[in-house]
């Protein structure tokens, strides 16, 4: 995003001392971050630092004990049942590491059923929105497969689809090319680079560092259960002071680098 | 034309030694000719009772609400582990008799034998059906739940778009079984006067004794009921095939 300036547009998330503990576990230690319109945050770090669960916190599928988060005008810390969380999912949308399409349904109807039973949107126009959608992830041959007959980064280019057929103004992105083979990476990574580039507001947690420092407005380095460090992909790549993000980046590059090379 | 046919089949099945002279008897032939009707349409209204049935008790033992999946699993255990004619006994002997005495005498009682027989046997198999679905339910990997909790569905449409439609097809083999038994168990619905084709059979052969004759009669149609009830099984099995997707 380079058309308007990062400051002027609006805040569309914002976590606030957020913490977290999955029974005696403690995962998010405090986590602050905003996210702006338009803006592409990536989200680095090594395993169990607590990535995912700040992408889970923002749609709900976990509950902090502490701290607030609100996206656009909703207060999701206030949020108590499952029912009240459900207009809050309607506007985001969530891509996983393991695609978890519904294996039961065709890639047409995958993408149409969230739209059709829960917007309510026309089938007719369900489905022409999600070829369009299909088109634009170039999977339009594979509208009545079923996700079994995909390969891994086919069904995560379905996933992205479904995950943007309900408009979403957010799209959250978990590791999505971590199951994939190098060979299909690229493809992932192509799709993402594409509705970035059109002004899709997404948070990525991701271990691809060249991507994250290609597309990312802000990269956020996670250990611990804290943002250890933030800022702009220079800084943070090239610039940092901190060695342990120094040796992370690092150690992980040579492999980035072969992934690179699909592209 | 139709008296002649009969009396042909009579005179033929004689000479093999069989005694099947009850056909030319329209009294004797009418009851038996209804009691396999009954029995039909016993086995159709039951089988879709059953099924009801036992998707709304998996849905309530996989609920995770306590006031759901607690009676829903007592009723399970009581049902199962008990013999149906003992149940059909005490529904169609006890309660039955407890709701006429209620409502002021057996003629305002609306209920029938064959709606005990029906919600007894239904209900018993719909026992079994429901935790052939429950297991199928539970099978479903919890990162496919997340996914439809993260696309904004509800409990009830989890359910009824993704653990339902998994479940059916992982359970579909268990509830052809529990259909074949159902068929069988309807026989029961003998024991109440509800006049199906064991009841018929009995009321013939105690006259006639013809026991052979319509024993092999009730064995090649329950025979001929369950090959159909399994073949649309399989039938449906490779319906509900999913390609790709190893259940």
């Amino acid at each position: 995003m380079t058309e308007s300036k990062r400051e002027e547009r609006a805040i569309l998330v914002k976590m606030e001392d957020v913490h977290l503990a999955f029974g005696q576990t403690q995962v998010l230690k405090g986590i602050d971050l905003e996210v702006r319109k338009g803006d592409a945050v990536s989200i680095i770090g090594p395993s169990g630092s607590g990535k995912s669960t700040i992408l889970r916190c923002i749609n709900g599928l976990v509950t902090p004990q502490r701290g607030s988060i609100t996206v656009g005008q909703t207060a999701v810390h206030e949020l108590k049942s499952e029912a009240e969380r459900i207009p809050l999912r309607k506007r985001i949308g969530i891509v996983f590491q393991q695609y978890n399409l519904f294996p039961h349904l065709s890639v047409l109807e995958n993408i149409v059923i969230a739209p059709v039973r829960i917007q309510g949107v026309g089938r007719p126009e369900a489905e022409r929105h999600a070829r369009e959608l299909l088109a634009r992830v170039r999977l339009s041959d594979k509208e009545h497969a079923y996700p079994g007959e995909l390969s891994g980064g086919q069904q995560q280019r379905v996933a992205i689809a479904r995950a943007l057929a309900m408009r979403p103004e957010l799209v959250l992105f978990d590791e999505v090319t971590s199951a994939l083979d190098p060979e299909t990476v690229g493809e992932v990574l192509a799709v993402i680079r594409e509705l970035v580039a059109d002004g899709l507001t997404s948070i990525l947690v991701t271990h691809e560092m060249r991507f994250a420092e290609e597309i990312s407005d802000e990269v956020l380095f996670t250990e611990g259960g804290r943002i250890v460090e933030r800022g702009s992909p220079a800084s943070l790549f090239h610039n940092s002071s901190n060695p342990r993000i120094h040796s992370f980046i690092n150690g992980l590059g040579s492999g980035a680098k072969t992934r690179e090379s699909a592209l | 034309m139709l008296d002649s046919i009969l009396a042909g089949f009579v005179t033929y099945t004689k000479s093999l030694g069989f005694n099947f002279g009850f056909l030319t008897s329209v009294y004797e032939r009418t009851i038996w000719i209804d009691g396999i009707s009954m029995t039909l349409i016993l086995i159709a209204v039951t089988i879709p009772v059953s099924l009801v049935g036992g998707g709304l008790l998996a849905a309530a033992l996989t609920s995770g609400r306590k006031y759901l999946s607690v009676p829903a699993r007592v009723f399970v255990e009581l049902t199962r582990n008990t013999p149906t004619l003992v149940q059909l006994m005490c529904a169609f002997l006890v309660v039955n008799m407890l709701i006429s005495k209620a409502l002021g005498g057996a003629q305002y009682n609306p209920f029938s034998p064959f709606f005990w027989v029906v919600a007894v046997v239904g209900l018993h198999i719909a026992a079994f059906h429901a935790e052939a679905l429950r297991a199928g339910i539970e099978s479903v990997p919890s990162a496919t739940l997340e996914a439809a909790r993260a696309i904004g569905f509800n409990r009830l449409q989890i359910l009824w778009f993704v653990e339902f439609p998994l479940a059916l097809r992982a359970a579909l083999p268990a509830i052809v079984n529990n259909l074949v038994n159902l068929a069988k168990l309807t026989t029961v619905g003998s024991a109440i006067a509800v006049g199906e084709v064991t009841y018929a059979s009995i009321m013939i052969w105690s006259q006639r004794d013809n026991v052979i004759e319509l024993m092999i009669v009730i064995l090649l149609l329950f025979s001929l009921i369950n090959l159909l009830i399994a073949r649309t099984g399989r039938w449906l099995e490779n319906k509900l095939k999913v390609p790709g997707l190893g259940i």
